[in-house]
């Protein structure tokens, strides 16, 4: 925990406020929930510090060879890549014309060996095209040469000409023009196009198994598709066609497209009417040996129905749509139309055939999954738990949340807003306000200028990428955005990377918010939305649905079909972070104070406000952004009290809206993935939108159920904890103290640059701690604050899931997965009667809250509270001025709440009858290898891990911590000196971590790492015997867990072992959860791709689906991945268990909480839905779907490995002895 | 009968004589010196030639084999006479008719240039790291009149970071200097200590810039004075450390800091195939580099400028020198008064013009004097009291010496 804390407070607070949210935390492996929660917001940034600029000296430096830098320039058009090679294959006459290519760092001087391979490949390639248009022009010169004017020629043109010098080049240019002005849409079936075409079918497959080797194909192909969609967004087709036509008249770049692309500026002349373009499209697309698709046959048809075209034209379109193999009614079930694009197709085809009807929706499926058999059974279906509101309630929230959400951002007061305003604070932030004003002007100016020259730039040479995505928003809100940036800077500043990605995404958030908006989308969710609270208000008719097939239900019913779905939009990566880079740059050069406005002594002169500065670490330098001191200053005195949040990181004020496929669900407007994902892996995506929809309904299902949990604050406590904050903190109590109460440098001597090493050191030490300090303080303050902006308010979190099905509240800060401060806040909205044990079991809660009677029975932890009754009332009156009880537990806060909660039901008349709202945990004790135990039905491990019902709650750690210690006593005797030096070291404590962390892969190394952090917290073990202790403990201890657990073992090492044969094969390791969600692991090799901007050039780390594995993540993050997947189904599971028996039910991973009168019944649920889903053939399963995937016949099962992953694939671990059914009486399975 | 004393040593013997050498190492010579070492320094100069017979290639080849076991990081050595005499010549080149300072080979080895460097007269301190090695060593360290002394210590791990006990072979300085009799001398000084290695191939960067922030804090080996550094080194790191103003890629921060403290003399240039390894299959090793012919490592001497601590650079400012030159060639290409301006240091235009550097100089076209004379004038004009400036050289150097 404290690793987690310091990393938090070393990587500055600015990030926490990022509108990502920080989905790489999922790639921790640490056991604790609590941990996890705490580290939510923060382990981004490691992944981020390494997106660090690469300059190609320093790779040289450490050896790397340069082959490794992929140097992709995104920018193709201004900078076109293919012309440095082919310019290199020709003779050097033509290439002298022309500019000179900005060399990066391939000086003809000294070619480094990729240059030399690319330029090879190149020239095969080109070998290939020419002999294919040669072809293609022989044929046409013969049929055709009245219709080759080569007049029009584009730049591209004669680029390609003059580099292949090839006269045939000229007629295949020249012909390709011609084509495309002479053909209609109607030319399909003529001999002489299929002729052509099929001369270059023949070629292509060929060509495109090369472009999908290299990475850059991908990338390049989605930002056309997006730059195309920024012209139709901006209602540009004229320049949409013009980009397109840049790509499609050269050869080389026409590669690049897809009929998508054509199909967008298609689209964006349908909205105009301009059938004769579309008509013009059409038969470009036949020239390159495209076939139109349905959406290509939608635009044209919405372009019909907009001019009222001819029933001669529509009949024909219709018909040709249905020659290529397509079904009128697949228009209106596939296509995903926007504004009135569905109205104007359903008008054409109306003045074809007037009687047309929109087909009937198709049938909703159920699961078959045989864990789920009772849960979907119609015959069983009891109505859905209705929320505490009426409708009319309910639809005033979502009124709340919706204005919110258009907002994109919401300011709110700081809980520090209460502290009295000093007349220092009130002269700052009159300072602040007028500098923001002219701020932003000066932004504004800048950007506009920056707009200009770019938009000057265009029609001069090329096209500049940037400036389409320069122009979908207002002026003011890129302004805006980049002012938001500057007042969340932390004074110790922020890598460059990450303030791009920040500015990057927080204008495609905006953009599709607008795009939300523009394509009428949010009308239609509004209005299926208002109908679908009737499931949950109090005062409608019971429905007997869940909320997705509800909600299907009301789409199919209002003819929304798949139109509710915006198209993919999404940008890539490399553009985002191009853009932020740009908006950075900007924001660098404009925002200016004068440097004596804190000391008028000074000569008055204009300072820039950020200064950008190199951090070197090892061979790696990092671009930096800081602040200067004097606006940091001002800002600190300022003391401003308003915070500014996305909409996405307030809790919902409405239940969200429910998941019903991959691209929908939670937030109304904000764009939320089902799937969190690190950025620029979209493995995932692909594959949930690979498989079948019915296979997700039960894990789109759960998470509806966990995000339909009403919650409200718990006021009392948040008071408390508030008016410390707002005190000086408590270090002890988690609230942490403010900057002011940092140890203070020593005092400085006038010039620094005199001071000895050792004042330097204690210096650096003093700033470490400070930043550390702040960047605490802000996530405390964050969290707090937005909790009092919902103290009065009923708030739902909506939920989405890692890439192993682990389940996270999507907004960041303020969550139940938060540290025991946020946890002790929260409180269920919906309130329970205590019933009959009720009042018990919030005793025995408490008592787990305090981490007192970990090893006793239940019965005693509840006499051990009836015993020490009178401390827990003297905690719940006089919290702050009694004997403070409660402050000296494990989790104080929580229990504190607790605490006040007994009190509360023990005063009430009847405590059966008291109405409590308090959620009561049940923990897995050990839950990752409880499920390994399970798996290998080990009998040792299982009783261990309390899979088999005991007396006693049986302790795992303590178990090895003594098998350890028996170890080395024996070789004590033997005379072994480190294990004699550890006598008396070897405690559950000293163990606890690694044993913990085991199960989900921790390396001999990484255990070694904790074991001597945990030994160097003693203070008597002698610190030169630090690194042998703890090399010999880890070595222990994982001697010992094998000894306990040998199926366990057994079956870590077959996933291993797979894992390892299946990366080394060239694929990533897949599996299915018994659930039906598929998981892909998203290790790759990265290449980091080179980002060439003005102010520095960055190097971005970018996964591709053409990418190698990265064999040894893959390798040694299957077991635990896999078993992380088996806790989210048992989680899963034991949700929609729980809501059909009508319990409230949340989780924190491995820790459930429901209301006390319904503890015993989910611990039954759960204890049920442990073993059914054990009782499944996992691992033989897991083979099975393996053996399919890796090693089926259709495959050269020659191959060597191939026979080697499918030996070990079938050799299914061999399984213990023990009786899985035991654990349906075991207590302590989750206490 | 010196071919007799030469076997590698059995292992038995070797761990006495690792513990001798332990305890020699760690004697304090300056209280109670031995006499014969006593007095060798007392006569100075040079020693007569002990006659000693230098293993032929294939002898001194067979003792590094002993060393080819995983887990030992790669080595080069000298085995082949020729080049040691060669070696031998070029580090006595250019020495004057005075006493002969002491000379500190790294990592000997198997001693073939430490009997050719004794043959010639000189002194020697042999600080060996591998144990392998260590009894041969020792034995001759014994055979002779104190012409040669043998420590156990690693050179390249001298000074570690880390906090806590130094455990062997790491060696600090300060023991390391008190061992070899050699007290320190002020800066402008002749040359105290010639030190002789082959830079690790793969801390070869590192152990560059360790020893740059050594020599600009006047701290570890630079302690004692002006120490003499010869070093192979490869030929890539050479083009760094000696390239010109505008040169692409090899003109950065380390070449100008190198060239502003040290006199960087070529002594030789020798093929890589006249080194030996320790690798199993006998490879070279070579490190790939597309950039340069890279045939040869180069012999590079580095002796510290007599006048580098005069005018505004003194130990304790050089780290705000170093972090500048670093910072501007960060981006070799990026403008100087773009660099200064970004600092908000206060007339950029004014300095450069009194210094007459154009106004659109680029950072790599700046010459390390232009430098060194940029530094001073910011010095002396109190610019660098800006107080963000020095929270981040602070930074810089916890990050780069740490």
């Amino acid at each position: 925990m404290s690793l987690l804390r310091l990393r938090a407070a070393l990587l500055g607070p600015a990030r926490l406020r990022g509108g990502g949210i920080p989905w790489s935390v999922l790639r921790n492996y640490s056991a604790s929930a609590k941990e996890k929660a705490r580290g939510n917001a923060v382990c981004e940034r490691t992944e981020l510090l390494e997106v660090l600029k690469a300059r190609v000296k320093q790779l040289q430096a450490s050896n790397v060879p340069e082959v490794t830098v992929n140097k992709v320039e995104l920018a193709p058009l201004r900078n076109d890549k293919y012309q440095v090679p082919l310019r290199n294959v020709v003779a050097p006459g033509p290439a002298e014309e022309q500019p000179a290519p900005v060399g990066r760092g391939e000086s003809p001087a000294r070619p480094g060996s990729w240059v030399e391979k690319l330029k090879k490949e190149m020239y095969i390639r080109q070998l290939k095209v020419e002999r294919k248009l040669s072809v293609a022009a022989s044929q046409l010169t013969l049929e055709n040469q009245a219709n080759a004017k080569p007049t029009r020629k584009t730049k591209a043109k004669s680029k390609a000409k003059k580099s292949l010098k090839n006269p045939k080049a000229k007629a295949a240019a020249a012909w390709s023009q011609s084509h495309a002005g002479s053909h209609s849409v109607y030319a399909h079936g003529k001999p002489r196009v299929a002729a052509v075409k099929e001369g270059t079918k023949a070629q292509r497959p060929q060509r495109v198994l090369e472009d999908k080797d290299s990475s850059q194909y991908k990338i390049l192909q989605q930002t056309i598709q997006s730059n195309l969609e920024c012209f139709l967004f901006l209602q540009q087709p004229e320049e949409a066609e013009k980009f397109l036509l840049l790509y499609h008249s050269s050869p080389v770049k026409r590669r690049l497209l897809n009929v998508n692309a054509y199909n967008i500026v298609m689209r964006s002349w349908a909205r105009k009417g301009r059938l004769q373009r579309i008509n013009r499209l059409f038969s470009m697309l036949e020239s390159v040996g495209l076939r139109p698709n349905l959406d290509s046959y939608a635009a044209a048809l919405e372009c019909m129905g907009r001019n009222q075209s001819s029933t001669k034209a529509i009949r024909r379109c219709v018909q040709q749509l249905k020659n290529d193999g397509f079904h009128v009614d697949e228009l209106f079930q596939k296509c995903l139309f926007e504004e009135d694009e569905k109205e104007q197709v359903l008008r054409a085809i109306r003045i074809v055939q007037p009687n047309y009807q929109l087909p009937p929706p198709p049938k909703p499926e159920t699961c078959k999954s045989s864990l789920l058999q009772d849960f979907y059974c119609k015959e069983k279906m009891v109505s859905y738990p209705k929320l505490d509101f009426s409708v009319q309630e309910l639809q005033e929230r979502f009124q709340q949340q919706l204005e919110m959400e258009l907002d994109n951002t919401i300011t709110i007061k700081s809980v520090e807003s209460t502290k009295p305003l000093t007349p220092q604070a009130i002269k700052a932030r009159k300072l602040l306000a007028t500098l923001r004003s002219r701020w932003h002007d000066s932004i504004l100016q800048a950007l506009q200028k920056s707009k200009h020259s770019m938009s000057k730039f265009k029609t001069v040479s090329g096209y500049n990428i940037l400036y389409p995505y320069l122009c979908l928003l207002p002026d003011e809100e890129y302004v805006g955005i980049m002012l938001q940036i500057l007042n969340t800077l932390s004074p110790q500043g922020e890598s460059l990377a990450v303030l791009a990605r920040e500015l990057g995404s927080k204008v495609y958030n905006r953009y599709i918010t607008q795009r939300k908006l523009r394509s009428r989308q949010l009308e239609k969710v509004q209005e299926v939305y208002k109908d679908y609270i009737h499931l949950l208000a109090k005062d409608s008719q019971p429905d007997e649905y869940l909320p997705r097939e509800y909600w299907e239900k009301l789409v199919a019913e209002a003819g929304f079909g798949p139109s509710l779905n915006l198209k993919d939009c999404s940008w890539p990566y490399m553009l985002l972070m191009r853009l932020g880079m740009h908006m950075l740059e900007l924001l660098v050069q404009a925002v200016k104070v004068p440097r004596n406005i804190l000391n008028p002594r000074l000569e008055p002169k204009l300072i820039p406000v950020l200064y950008h500065i190199y951090s070197f670490r090892s061979s790696w330098q990092v671009g930096l952004i800081k602040p200067h001191p004097i606006f940091s200053q001002i800002v600190s005195d300022a003391a401003e009290t308003m915070l500014t949040f996305n909409s996405s990181a307030i809790p919902m004020l409405c239940p969200p809206v429910p998941w019903t496929s991959p691209h929908f669900g939670a937030f109304v407007l904000n764009d939320t993935k089902l799937m969190r994902f690190v950025d620029g892996a979209f493995q995932h995506q692909l594959l949930l939108e690979q498989c079948p929809p019915v296979n997700l309904h039960p894990v789109l299902d759960a998470l509806n159920q966990l995000g339909n949990c009403a919650w409200k604050i718990n006021q009392p406590v948040l008071d408390i904890i508030i008016s410390i904050f707002n005190d000086k903190g408590n270090e002890k109590l988690d609230i942490p103290p403010p900057v002011s109460e940092a140890p203070r440098p020593p005092t400085a001597p006038s010039n620094s640059t005199t001071w000895n090493k050792s004042q330097k050191h204690e210096l650096l030490l003093c700033k470490k701690r400070m930043a550390e300090m702040h960047s605490l303080r802000m996530d405390a303050l964050y969290k707090l604050s937005i909790a009092n902006y919902v103290r009065d308010k009923v708030f739902w979190f909506p939920h989405n899931m890692d890439f192993r099905g682990r389940t996270y509240p999507c907004p960041p800060y303020f969550n139940h997965l938060g540290n025991d401060v946020t946890r002790a806040i929260l409180l269920f909205a919906e309130g329970r009667p205590l019933g009959p044990k009720g009042l018990d079991w919030l005793k025995i809660h408490l008592i787990n809250l305090t981490g007192l009677k970990k090893k006793n029975a239940l019965q005693e932890r509840l006499e051990y509270a009836n015993e020490i009754i009178e401390e827990i009332l003297d905690s719940a009156d006089h919290p702050l001025t009694g004997r403070k009880w409660w402050m000296n537990t494990d989790e104080p806060w929580q229990a504190l709440a607790c605490c006040m909660e007994i009190a509360k039901a023990l005063r009430s008349p009847d405590p059966a009858a008291y109405i409590s709202h308090f959620p009561v945990h049940q923990d897995g004790s050990c839950n990752g290898l409880q499920h390994y135990a399970a798996l290998g039905r080990d009998l040792i491990g299982a009783v261990s891990v309390n899979l088999m019902p005991c007396h006693v709650p049986q302790d795992v750690y303590s178990a090895v911590a003594q098998q350890v210690e028996e170890f080395r006593k024996k070789d004590a005797e033997q005379g072994v000196k480190i294990a004699q030096v550890l006598q008396g070291f070897v405690s559950r404590k000293v163990v606890k971590q690694t044993v913990m962390t085991v199960v989900y892969g921790v390396t001999r190394y990484g255990g070694r790492l904790q074991m001597e952090k945990r030994l160097k917290e003693i203070d008597e073990f002698p610190e030169e015997y630090l690194w042998e202790a703890s090399h010999y403990l880890v070595k222990q201890v994982f001697n010992g867990i094998k000894e306990m657990f040998s199926a366990t073992r057994d079956i870590q090492s077959w996933l291993t072992e797979s894992a390892k044969l299946i990366a080394q094969s060239g694929r990533t390791v897949e599996w299915v959860t018994p659930l039906g969600l598929p998981i892909v692991q998203p290790y790759y090799r990265s290449r980091p791709t080179v980002l060439n901007c003005s102010m520095q050039t960055l190097s971005v780390k970018n996964s591709n689906s053409n990418q190698k594995p990265d064999t040894v993540k893959q390798k040694n993050a299957f077991p635990p991945n896999f078993i992380h997947s088996l806790d989210s189904t048992h989680m899963m599971l034991t949700a929609l268990h729980c809501l059909r028996q009508g319990l409230t039910f949340v989780s924190v991973h491995d820790c459930y909480w429901t209301h006390a009168l319904t503890v015993d019944v989910m611990n039954q649920i759960c204890r049920q839905q442990f073993v059914a889903l054990h009782s499944e053939k996992i691992l033989q399963d897991l083979s099975e779907f393996m053996l399919e995937k890796y090693c089926s016949p259709g495959r050269e099962t020659r191959a060597l490995w191939q026979k080697r992953l499918m030996e070990q694939l079938s050799n299914v671990p061999k399984t213990g002895d023990f009786n899985l059914k035991k654990v349906m009486d075991s207590t302590y399975f989750f206490s | 009968m010196l071919a007799g004393r030469v076997q590698p040593g059995a292992a038995g013997c070797c761990r006495r004589l690792l513990a001798a050498a332990l305890a020699a190492g760690l004697r304090p010579l300056l209280c109670g010196l031995p006499p014969c070492w006593t007095t060798a320094r007392r006569a100075a100069g040079q020693w007569p030639s002990p006659g000693l017979r230098v293993p032929e290639a294939a002898e001194a080849e067979r003792l590094v084999q002993q060393v080819q076991r995983a887990g030992v990081p790669l080595r080069r050595f000298i085995a082949c006479p020729k080049l040691a005499r060669t070696v031998q010549r070029c580090l006595q080149g250019g020495a004057g008719p005075g006493p002969q300072p002491v000379l500190l080979e790294c990592a000997p080895g198997p001693g073939v240039l430490t009997r050719t460097l004794l043959n010639a007269g000189v002194r020697v301190v042999a600080l060996e790291s591998n144990s392998v090695f260590l009894p041969n060593l020792q034995s001759l360290e014994n055979s002779l009149d104190g012409q040669l002394k043998v420590i156990y210590g690693d050179f390249f791990r001298l000074d570690p970071l880390v906090t806590g006990m130094v455990k062997p072979p790491a060696v600090c300085s300060d023991k390391l200097f008190e061992t070899m009799g050699v007290a320190a001398v002020p800066w402008r000084a002749d040359v105290p200590v010639k030190i002789f290695g082959i830079l690790p191939q793969k801390k070869e960067r590192n152990t560059l810039w360790r020893l740059l922030f050594a020599l600009y804090e006047c701290s570890s080996i630079y302690r004692y004075g002006r120490v003499e550094f010869n070093i192979f080194i490869s030929e890539k790191e050479y083009k760094v450390l000696t390239a010109k103003p505008g040169e692409v890629r090899a003109y950065q921060a380390l070449t100008v800091l190198w060239q502003v403290g040290c006199e960087i003399q070529l002594l030789h240039m020798e093929p890589w195939s006249s080194f030996v390894t320790n690798l199993k299959n006998g490879g070279l090793a070579v490190p790939k580099s597309t950039w340069l012919p890279n045939d040869h490592l180069c012999l590079v001497r580095l002796t510290p400028q007599q006048n580098l601590f005069t005018g505004g650079l003194e130990p304790t400012n050089s780290s705000t020198f170093i972090f500048m030159v670093k910072q501007c060639l960060a981006k070799p290409r990026s403008r100087l008064t773009d660099r200064l301006n970004s600092w908000s240091l206060d007339n950029g235009g004014k300095l450069l013009r009194e210094l007459e550097i154009p106004k659109n100089a680029e950072t790599r076209h700046l010459y390390p004097e232009d430098y060194r004379r940029l530094f001073e004038a910011l010095q002396n004009s109190n610019m660098f009291t800006e107080t963000w400036f020095h929270d981040e050289v602070l930074e810089s150097i916890r990050n780069i010496n740490l």
